[in-house]
């Protein structure tokens, strides 16, 4: 069930939430045993708030949207009375004094927090079975990743234990799992939606994202928790999106720019891949979208953009625990982390004024078309347990361009592999246009049926 | 990064706890990020600004 049938049902006193939150434990002591989604699984809190809020319904009070929807929340994000781990022995007894803003607003809407999920430690790396916490599968394949970092969120939403999910990207990190695990998963525009109480891993390049089964309910958990914090630093004064009122618009007339030279030359894509997303193209155009050709700076020059900064900024956090306690890392979050002791100051300001030159270009692509259309990830997802493998694949991705630039992207099934694995598209869209880019991903959801497409494990 | 200069910046970090502990880490950390700075491409226009710009009096 999705959110939005999850909420609508609620409202119409058609399903308890009681009910509701009862099938979901239940599914989730059948199945997290192999998917390793929980770090913390907040078994009573839930069942407490799904009784309350029948009461509440029966009563009449409807605190909003989503009132009795469960929602899942990356181990990164506080959770008032939880701990905030970021899977990572550093902070195991870190227990969080309030709630981040989005999971404020999340309860402010009725959701209902069943946990805290599995993430890649402090939110970078990979799958590492070095930690305190086993790494998250994929449920399409549990021999396989879910992506990451958000990798419990992905896993979790698409193995129907919660239809919706907290993550953050900071490099691809919503975006990642979404592509793995055949979700819908956005990092919105910059500043869109509030970091505070989120732990750091790159001031200006970590967003806070949705992961759900469908559009729809994307767009509706954008709705809940965009909007302006002034004690965020980053967080921008932009108008409310309203992103679920105009999904079913349809896509003629609209002007989509295909990046091709991100999958055929810059990282040369898997076969399926490259199939894949030319049907979505395909497609989109026999529905009545024009498709343009359209090209930006390469994927190496914004990754490398995008490491000098996140490197930089990261070791500014950890440089006191890498100074002081480097064994309570894991071996991939260590190695990565204490490569910004290796940059100069001089190489992060390079890197930011090369990065307002990317802004720009890619905001020239967006001045012809409305929308982008790319490669998220170049493979399906690899086994976990093959770290030579993992090492080659996961950088072979182009989510990071648009965690340098700020601009919206989601990415969703595009199909599925010949293993039995998803694959992947993203759409990008202008700065606070996530409308047009939910309208453009529901589109394609609707023709394809990805959000009917399920794990056979499942 | 030849390993004296590795082990000469390790140390300015204060990382000579990883150093002894972790060499292995510390060598791939400085190669990962020699990695990234190599294939960074500089811009040429001298009055090319930084994102994000100063805004004087934001958030203050």
């Amino acid at each position: 069930m999705t959110a939005v049938e999850a909420a609508r049902a609620i409202a119409a006193r058609e399903l308890s939430p009681v009910e509701l939150m009862t099938a979901l434990l239940e599914r989730i002591g059948r199945l997290d045993p192999k998917l390793n989604v929980f770090i913390r699984l907040d078994r009573d809190a839930a069942r407490d708030a799904a009784k309350a809020a029948e009461a509440e319904i029966v009563g009449g009070r409807v605190r909003g949207p989503l009132h009795g929807v469960p929602v899942g929340i990356k181990d990164i994000i506080d959770v008032a009375g939880l701990p905030t781990t970021c899977h990572s022995k550093i902070l195991a007894d870190n227990i969080a004094v309030a709630d981040a803003v989005c999971v404020s607003r999340l309860r402010g809407a009725g959701a209902i927090v069943l946990g805290k999920l599995s993430t890649h430690e402090f939110a970078i790396g990979g799958p590492s079975f070095d930690l305190p916490w086993p790494p998250a599968r994929n449920p399409w394949n549990p021999d396989h990743h879910p992506g990451g970092s958000s990798s419990g969120s992905g896993a979790g939403v698409a193995a129907g234990l919660f239809p919706m999910a907290l993550g953050s990207d900071t490099g691809g990190s919503v975006r990642n799992p979404a592509s793995a695990c055949g979700i819908v998963g956005l990092k919105p525009t910059y500043g869109l939606v509030s970091r505070r109480g989120v732990f750091p891993l790159s001031f200006t390049l970590d967003h806070v994202g949705p992961l759900t089964r469908t559009v729809a309910d994307n767009a509706l958990m954008l709705d809940v928790i965009a909007g302006y914090d002034p004690l965020d630093p980053g967080s921008a004064a932009a108008p409310a999106g309203h992103y679920a009122s105009g999904l079913e618009r349809g896509v003629r007339g609209l002007r989509i720019g295909f990046i091709r030279h991100f999958h055929e030359t810059d990282t040369p894509a898997d076969p399926e891949v490259g199939a894949a997303l030319e049907h979505v193209a395909g497609t989109l155009h026999r529905l009545g979208a024009e498709i343009r050709n359209v090209r930006v700076p390469s994927l190496e020059e914004f990754a490398a953009v995008n490491r000098v900064i996140l490197q930089s900024e990261a070791w500014t956090i950890h440089g006191p625990w890498l100074r002081e306690r480097p064994g309570d890392y894991g071996q991939l979050a260590r190695r990565r982390l204490m490569a910004g002791a290796f940059v100069g100051a001089g190489d992060y300001v390079q890197a930011s004024r090369r990065r307002l030159q990317m802004i720009e270009a890619v905001e020239d692509a967006l001045r012809d078309v409305d929308v982008l259309l790319c490669a998220s990830a170049m493979d399906p997802p690899c086994r976990i347990d093959k770290a030579d493998e993992i090492a080659r694949t996961y950088p072979r991705q182009a989510r990071t361009p648009f965690n340098v630039t700020g601009h919206p992207a989601l990415a969703m099934m595009a199909g599925i592999s010949t293993g039995g694995l998803p694959l992947s598209v993203q759409f990008v869209g202008r700065c606070f246009a996530e409308a047009t880019l939910f309208r453009v991903a529901r589109e394609w959801e609707r023709a394809a049926g990805t959000g009917e497409k399920h794990p056979p494990v499942m | 990064m030849d390993k004296a200069t590795v082990e000469l910046l390790a140390c300015r970090a204060g990382l000579e706890k990883a150093l002894a502990e972790f060499p292995e880490d510390v060598a791939a950390a400085a190669e990962q990020a020699g990695r990234s700075v190599t294939r960074l491409k500089a811009p040429t226009d001298p009055r090319a600004e930084p994102w994000p710009p100063m805004r004087a009096g934001a958030g203050l």
